[in-house]
């Protein structure tokens, strides 16, 4: 599983990282670090990533199915 | 008849009245229900209601049409420039940078020790009475002594402050034109001193927001000393009131509902998430303006350019589509980070990490050190309207 930030979405809520510190980080003006991105969620973080994608207010996480999204 | 405009039900529901506790989330719970959209004509300028979840959402999203010329569907024309509020687009995304780093939850939790210092301070000194008005000796005092330290301000000038920020915040929902401006004059005219002082002695710009914002630079150029006054002061606007008022609203649940303040007692390690049902239930901006600058339909309702919307903050929170049973204080609620107390889209509230922080802060200590405590037996509880906040809340305990 992998989860995508949109970077044009995300409006530094802050609420992710609050809910996934393990998986997400926070930049130093409050947005999530890793927005713009893509990563790969580990088997145990699958848990905080759906938490993480749940609590975006501005609906800016997304997670994708490894398989089904196939890269460019 | 139903009168209509432009194809919506027309409320005439006047929402900067002083009403009974909990006055206006029925007000604002039944229009919701009754349409999904309303004109509403008790302004000069009528205003358009988008008040369900999914539909203020979206409204906070079109900031690059929905802008912020009209801040309050109720007062538009308010008269008090706030900063950053009033740009928008890069204007406004260039001044946040500046200032983001200041509210971010790394900052925030450098002020944690601070906010724990003066909550205890504040606390010990209501609690041998054995009574207090929670608003007046301690709601708002505690925002206002964190806002000065932060500022690097002495704490004792909150007495006089006080009074200022009050009248000038009356400004917004139509207060005394004369008393606003004076109110403002005294304001700007304490942060010029402040200012100029920090230019005369600067201090570290990475902890100390008036010297970040002396130094900052936009497209190389420094803010003028009248855009950095604006800005203090939207700060003191912002965070005083709101804070305060979310105490109220916060203690009075507790002082009626048992169990959910035992539960906070008991587990401490709940407050994040109390902090968060509490802004879901009771919101105090329970709106926010646009005005609209493109002609557009909106889900069938066609604006014009110029057309004031009402985002019906209050209205998105407690919508059932939303949050199933919207009424009741549920912790861990499903999709309650979604809530939308502090808006969204680029204008989303600079300060709600510091918020967060400053409500668990105070439900942490208080109930360590008061854990029971009850609202006056007689007392008739009422609220302000134009933006939520309990005028008093007298709360007795045992000593």
């Amino acid at each position: 599983m992998r989860l995508s930030i949109d970077a044009d979405r995300c409006m530094g809520h802050g609420r992710c990282y609050s809910m996934a510190e393990g998986l997400l980080s926070d930049d130093e003006e409050g947005f999530v670090a890793e927005r713009g991105r893509v990563i790969e969620v580990p088997a145990e973080l699958l848990a905080d990533a759906r938490e993480a994608a749940a609590a975006c207010p501005e609906g800016a996480i997304a997670l994708l199915d490894s398989a089904s999204a196939a890269d460019a | 008849m139903t009168q209509t405009r432009r194809g919506c039900p027309v409320s005439h529901t006047e929402y900067g009245e002083d009403s009974e506790l909990y006055g206006h989330y029925a007000l604002i719970d039944a229009e919701r229900e009754a349409s999904r959209f309303h004109f509403n004509d008790t302004r000069p300028r009528g205003f358009w209601m988008v008040q369900r979840y999914e539909d203020v959402l979206e409204g906070f999203q079109k900031h690059d049409v929905w802008t912020t010329s009209a801040r309050s569907a109720l007062n538009p024309e308010s008269g008090i420039a706030l900063l950053p509020q009033d740009l928008n687009g890069q204007d406004h995304a260039k001044l946040r940078r500046v200032l983001n780093p200041f509210f971010s939850p790394a900052a925030v939790k450098r002020t944690e020790s601070l906010a724990h210092e003066r909550c205890v301070e504040l606390i010990e000194e209501v609690r041998p009475k054995g009574r207090c008005d929670f608003v007046a000796e301690f709601a708002i005092r505690y925002p206002t002594d964190l806002f000065l330290a932060l500022l690097g301000l002495p704490v004792s000038d909150g007495d006089f402050f006080l009074p200022w920020s009050e009248t000038l915040f009356q400004g917004f929902f139509g207060g005394d034109p004369a008393e606003t401006a004076e109110a403002k004059r005294k304001i700007l005219e304490y942060f010029d001193t402040a200012v100029n002082e920090r230019r005369a002695a600067p201090r570290d710009p990475k902890t100390d927001m008036v010297s970040r914002l002396i130094e900052a630079r936009i497209d190389g150029e420094p803010l003028t000393q009248d855009d950095i006054l604006t800005i203090c002061m939207t700060l003191m606007l912002a965070g005083l009131d709101t804070t305060r008022s979310a105490l109220g609203y916060m203690f009075t649940h507790l002082a009626t509902h048992e169990d959910d303040r035992r539960g906070i007692i008991d587990r401490p390690e709940r407050v994040p998430a109390a902090v968060e049902e509490f802004l879901r239930l009771y919101p105090l901006v329970f709106q926010a303006g646009r005005e609209v600058h493109e002609d557009t339909d909106f889900h069938g309702v066609p604006l014009a350019k110029g057309d004031v919307v009402w985002l019906g903050i209050a209205s998105a929170n407690r919508d059932p589509r939303k949050y199933p049973d919207p009424d009741r204080f549920v912790l861990g609620r499903e999709g309650v980070n979604q809530n939308l107390a502090f808006g969204a889209g680029p204008h989303r509230c600079l300060g709600m990490h510091l918020a967060r922080l400053e409500l668990a802060v105070v439900l942490r200590e208080w109930h360590a050190r008061i854990p029971d405590y009850r609202v006056e037996p007689g007392v008739r509880l009422t609220e302000r309207g134009g933006q939520l906040t309990m005028p008093t809340l007298p709360l007795e305990w045992e000593v």
